[in-house]
């Protein structure tokens, strides 16, 4: 008779033999990759040379989705893949100016329609294939441009919405690299030369285009071919096939296992190299274990098992406190691009049962410029700096925040926190109080609801913080903490809303970038989106300058068009600014060559950190 | 016997069919969808938003969606995921092996420890030992498993001990073959224990209760009367009737291996099927979830079927005869 205590030992080398089938997996076999010789082209790197070997750990929050450019949307995967893809053109971390990377040098015609890039010659794909012209011309006209065929006819299916043809590959990057809808003509004039020839004036296309990571052709032409590009360099692939990962990147995915962590390798083929002749980068591997969340990630740091990590404002005090313990220095960087700001409903419209979006005797109010400005006097935003953000954040006046230095315009009307100005222009535009609350002229008493969303405790805080201040003045403001996609349903949908608090972040580099927000018929002009036509003089002069912008080669007075946007925005507060945090970068004082700079961060120099191997 | 489990197997339909209805439902009333938050970003144009929703179907009402879905399922094709882009198989396939041996090994805990102890408690009844450890196992079980996870990891934090989550520490892949045994044990200790100790309780006051009844019927004191050593008694006439609950507990148990672990999971940051269906429920990956779901529902019958028929080995009174 067999007994049930059998089933035990049973079970228990059941686990074994599962545990065991598991761990066989032998490391990834990078290492025997062809090497090519460093060509003359060849950038050398203004550090002193240093010494190879290290091993870099780091955390990333958040699981990668995919290793697929095409196809990437959340930060984890766009920092993976930024490690093993490169662009022509890159920006300048001191400057903010436009550099070269794999392009040596480029020229642009007399008319600004034409860019020839020149490529650095003799430089080779991880794998050891020459990167040559071919690869660029891949990545635009296959890559992104290659049409959807009727099967039936053999003809570009075209798009009834917009009557032009329909991409097979759609993706960001391909309409990123559209210019109204137009492509870009690009040709190899020779092996190393590349001639992009554009539809119309568009001044961003240096950054924009040249920044444009190059894909390479021998590994995904076949993808092209049977159609599979959107499904190429998946994780499967990074799980079970890492080396088709080609790149011209510093480092190469070794291996990847999901949930857990992603191994990066040095690129022995990498293109950069230091005084001594010694080929970049100098660190051998980059471990990032992924966590759950960015606390979690702080916290991996704090205790000494990470060697960098961009660390939270509201963190530094704590953290600060296991420096000395765990050697590391936590480098301040000054204000952020993130931004965060309060907007009122200026959409005039109605819903289809025929009622306004904003009760009309409110909109009175929110239209009124005298009401906005107001409002931002009576913000204490150095308050919501020292209350919400322990001091580790900066004010903010403007849509640009000072880390934008080529950008930000220091200039702007300030609306520094000043109530009795807030008070003298309502009674000025006919707002009155009576008892401890204010009333307009109709004897309205002035209330309105905000809405944020919940799972941003800064946010909350900071409304909160708003809300108070505006009880100062006698307005009372319904607070709103509700998720995340129901706010973007209303405030881009429904409209049924009166005023949200949101924020962005990562500031573009180029100002055309904004256009979607600052201009009219824009998708995200957060007041009121999507205008037929502006609703406002100033809104049609933002219209103006922004058009001015984007076909504007002439860098000053592209300068002078967006700091002019910038001072409409301050005068008419369509937008009431508060705060941008600071931003804070752990580092473990091992590394050297560390030079951060304020727009490029500390780990902008990468493939030159070196430490002594450990 | 195969008409009992072909039944059962038969059930699976409708029941599946229901569950991925309401999942459908639930998902288009709630506010937004995967596109949502890529709206919201400055540099995506109008055109390509427009082009993934009729990729998605987005733009069509949800019960075609769930049409299109079901056509698919039939096909044996559970989807793509959206955020991925790889077969949902793939995805969960990749994320199964972490949850399942979590799950074992949780199991092999829970009944190892409760086992001895619900005997223990019964033979050794009203005595201090009882008392201590139904305390112990109520104790246990009134703390709620997140709250028992954040403990975990926090003691791993500030003793050093263990492991903060993960599966595998960062030198796995440069150990020898039983470097990465051990390895991979001793990251699962503490989920192990976490997952497990809630199950102890309630798997201990059974087997008490059971032994309890069986050791007050008559076959024991005829078994007594003949002249049968108390530990023969014991293990071979009054476990063997006590037992018969457990195995259906099994079942269950079974039935949560790939599902059950995912509050912990999450907590702890161990890489396996529940961070991943959460994370996918959070991002409205709608096929991710589907699926998970639709796994876990399959578990669910497969566990109790698979109770009944281990029912029905340990115990010959027991037959499975289709009711009919």
């Amino acid at each position: 008779m067999r007994q049930p205590a059998f089933f035990f030992p049973g079970f228990v080398c059941f686990l074994c033999l599962l545990l065991s089938a598991a761990c066989s997996r032998p490391p990834s076999p990078l290492a025997e990759l062809p090497v090519v010789p460093l060509s003359e082209d060849a950038e050398t790197v203004p550090f002193p040379p240093g010494q190879h070997g290290a091993l870099f750990v780091s955390t990333m929050p958040g699981d990668i989705a995919t290793l697929n450019p095409l196809i990437s949307e959340d930060a984890s995967s766009g920092a993976a893949i930024s490690r093993f893809l490169e662009g022509l053109t890159t920006l300048d971390p001191e400057t903010g100016e436009i550099i070269p990377r794999l392009a040596r040098s480029w020229d642009i015609s007399p008319d600004g329609l034409q860019f020839t890039f020149h490529l650095r010659r003799g430089l080779v794909w991880s794998d050891g294939h020459p990167f040559t012209s071919a690869d660029v011309v891949f990545t635009w006209r296959d890559a992104f441009y290659t049409k959807q065929l009727d099967p039936a006819t053999g003809q570009p299916v075209i798009d009834p919405s917009t009557g032009r043809p329909r991409l097979r590959f759609p993706s960001r990057p391909a309409f990123f690299q559209m210019i109204e809808g137009e492509e870009v003509q690009v040709e190899a004039l020779d092996e190393h030369t590349v001639r992009f020839t554009l539809p119309q004036v568009y001044a961003p296309f240096l950054l924009f285009g040249g920044g444009q990571d190059i894909l390479p052709r021998h590994i995904l032409e076949r993808h092209v071919a049977d159609g599979t590009l959107l499904d190429a360099w998946s994780i499967n692939t990074a799980i079970h096939r890492p080396r088709e990962l080609v790149g011209m990147g510093a480092f190469l995915l070794e291996s990847y296992r999901p949930g857990e962590r992603v191994v990066f390798r040095r690129n022995p083929n990498y293109w950069r190299r230091d005084s001594e002749g010694q080929r970049l980068p100098y660190i051998e591997r980059i471990i990032t274990r992924i966590v759950g969340d960015s606390n979690a990630s702080n916290v991996a740091f704090a205790q000494g098992l990470t060697d960098a990590e961009g660390l939270q404002p509201d963190n530094i005090t704590w953290i600060s406190r296991a420096a000395a313990t765990h050697d590391f220095t936590i480098h301040e960087l000054g204000p952020s691009n993130s931004t965060s700001f309060v907007w009122f409903n200026l959409n005039p419209g109605s819903s289809p049962e025929g009622r306004p979006f904003v009760a009309p005797h409110k909109m009175r109010w929110f239209s009124d410029v005298r009401f906005r400005q107001a409002v931002s006097y009576a913000v204490n935003r150095q308050g919501v700096v020292d209350g919400v953000f322990a001091g580790r954040a900066t004010a903010l006046h403007g849509y640009v925040t000072p880390k934008n230095r080529n950008w930000h315009n220091p200039d702007v009307r300030r609306f520094d926190y000043d109530p009795a100005r807030a008070r003298a222009l309502l009674a000025e535009a006919g707002f009155v109080m009576r008892g401890n609350r204010l009333h307009d002229a109709q004897g309205n008493p002035v209330e309105f609801s905000l809405m944020t969303n919940n799972n941003n405790n800064l946010r909350t805080e900071m409304a909160t913080v708003f809300a108070e201040n505006m009880a100062a003045l006698g307005i009372r403001v319904e607070l709103q903490f509700i998720d995340f996609n129901t706010i973007i349903r209303r405030t881009s949908e429904s409209f049924n809303y009166e005023a949200a608090l949101l924020g962005l972040a990562g500031g573009a580099p180029d100002p055309y970038a904004s256009k979607d927000i600052l201009m009219s018929d824009g998708r995200l002009h957060f007041w009121n989106p999507q205008q037929a036509s502006p609703a406002t003089e100033w809104e049609a002069r933002i219209d103006e300058l922004m058009r001015l912008i984007g076909r504007e080669l002439d860098n000053d007075k592209r300068r002078a068009a967006f700091f002019e946007v910038q001072e409409i925005m301050a005068e008419q507060q369509p937008l009431i600014f508060l705060v941008t945090p600071n931003e804070y970068v752990g580092l473990r004082n091992r590394w050297q060559n560390v030079q951060p700079t304020p727009l490029g961060g500390v780990l902008w120099n990468f493939d030159a950190l070196w430490a002594r191997p450990n | 016997m195969f008409a009992f489990i072909l039944r059962r197997l038969l059930t699976l339909i409708p029941m599946l069919l229901g569950v991925t209805f309401l999942v459908f439902v639930l998902m288009s009333l709630a506010p937004g969808d995967f596109l949502t938050p890529i709206k919201m970003q400055r540099d995506v144009p109008a055109e390509l938003i427009a082009e993934l929703e009729r990729e998605f179907g987005l733009d069509r009402p949800w019960y075609v969606q769930y049409g299109y879905w079901l056509g698919n399922v039939l096909q044996l094709n559970l989807g793509y995921s959206w955020s991925f882009k790889v077969p949902v198989t793939d995805l969960i396939g990749s994320r199964l092996f972490a949850t399942f041996l979590l799950s074992l090994t949780s199991l092999l805990f829970a009944w190892c420890i409760a086992i001895p102890l619900g005997v223990l408690a019964a033979i050794y009844k009203d005595s201090i030992f009882d008392r201590v450890s139904s305390f112990l196992a109520y104790a246990a079980l009134s703390i709620p498993e997140f709250f028992l996870a954040l403990l975990a990891v926090w003691f791993a934090a500030v003793t050093g001990l263990f492991p903060i989550g993960g599966a595998t520490s960062i030198e796995h892949d440069f150990l020898s073959a039983g470097g990465r045994i051990a390895d991979r044990l001793y990251h699962l200790v503490l989920p192990t224990i976490v997952l497990g100790i809630g199950g102890i309780a309630g798997l201990m006051r059974i087997m008490r209760a059971n032994f309890l009844d069986a050791i007050r019927s008559d076959y024991v004191q005829t078994a007594r009367a003949k002249g049968v050593p108390e530990g023969w008694v014991m293990f071979k006439h009054v476990l063997r009737n006590a037992i018969n609950p457990l195995v259906s507990a099994f079942g269950f148990s079974f039935s949560s291996l790939l599902s059950g672990a995912l509050i912990v999971e999450i907590v702890m940051n161990y890489p396996g099927l529940g961070t991943l269906i959460y994370h996918s429920l959070l991002r409205e990956d709608q096929f991710v979830v589907l699926a998970a779901i639709m796994l876990s529902c399959t578990m669910l019958v497969l566990g109790n079927l698979l109770a009944d028929i281990c029912l029905a080995w340990s115990d010959p009174r027991i037959r499975l005869e289709s009711r009919d």
